[in-house]
């Protein structure tokens, strides 16, 4: 048990500044390239329909609430699924399509 | 561009993942491909379906890592599951204490530039770390973020930073338990 607690206290440490990286800031903190990104997004969020802008606002605000640690592990799968290569990614995709049929 | 091309990048091009450049290249061709933009309508149409689709079992996250994690430690044997339950708990903590004063040091003093290739003695300048994210393309037309940003977005720019994440968040969560899935048409067990 006291080598869980340790563990815990050790991955929180590791992850809570890399998630403190992305949240709360205010557009004049962003770098230029970050303002850049979030620009890019915004225009593209514009242009999605109001269901799938409504689903993403859910998501930002369940985001919001999870842990660090949470964060940072999907985070971590995001870089990994954008590293995928075309293949990879519609095998994921068909994956994913089975997984939720599954469900 | 190729039709099969195209259609490959159908999903990333969804995603907003593609270059301005590639992107154009991908419109481009969709303009004169019926075949191509019914493929992306219904590439589109398919993952709209599946967000739009509740997970309907109510299990949570933690739990469905927790299982996968005894299912691939299962699957390693015991040399994976008691690597560190062999080490002592005074060696764990002291490991944790000088990582968490590691990360502090590093935090304070910032990132520590790379050194300079040998024999160069004037490209001492630090370099950041490339992101992930890849470089602008050249020659793509891109509109620079205006001054004064949109309400929406200076109220919480972390939201459109996200977007990617926000967009295949399901996916993310349930990442390992997804690339696990089998694509067997047949996946029950036998017996």
């Amino acid at each position: 048990m006291s080598r869980a607690v340790a563990i815990a206290v050790l991955a929180l440490a590791l992850a809570a500044p890399a998630a403190a990286q992305w949240n709360g800031r205010r557009w004049q903190e962003l770098s230029p390239e970050e303002q850049e990104r979030a620009w890019e997004n915004y225009q593209r969020y514009q242009q999605l329909p109001d269901q799938r802008r409504d689903m993403i606002e859910r998501r930002y605000q369940r985001f919001q609430t999870l842990p660090p640690q949470e964060q940072q592990r999907l985070r971590h799968n995001y870089d990994t699924y954008r590293g995928f290569d075309p293949g990879q990614r519609r095998e994921f995709t068909e994956k994913y399509r089975r997984w939720k049929g599954r469900k | 561009m190729r039709c099969g091309r195209a259609q490959k990048s159908l999903i990333a091009a969804l995603d907003g993942e593609l270059t301005p450049r590639r992107r154009q290249a991908l419109d481009r061709h969709l303009a004169g491909c019926a075949a191509c933009r019914g493929e992306l309508a219904t590439t589109e149409r398919v993952l709209a379906a599946l967000d739009a689709r509740p997970a309907e079992a109510p299990v949570s996250v933690a739990l469905e890592q927790a299982t996968l994690r005894r299912v691939r430690l299962a699957a390693d044997g015991d040399t994976a599951v008691a690597w560190w339950r062999r080490l002592p708990l005074p060696a764990l903590v002291v490991a944790t204490a000088v990582l968490v004063l590691a990360v502090g040091i590093v935090r304070r003093t910032g990132p520590v530039p790379p050194p300079a290739p040998s024999g160069d003695r004037v490209a001492r300048t630090f370099v950041p770390k490339p992101t992930a994210r890849p470089a602008p393309q050249a020659g793509a037309r891109r509109s620079p973020p205006p001054s004064e940003p949109p309400a929406e977005l200076a109220a919480a720019p972390d939201k459109f930073m996200n977007l990617p994440i926000l967009r295949n968040l399901e996916k993310l969560e349930h990442f390992e338990a997804i690339q696990t899935t089998t694509l067997d048409d047949d996946d029950t067990p036998n017996g």
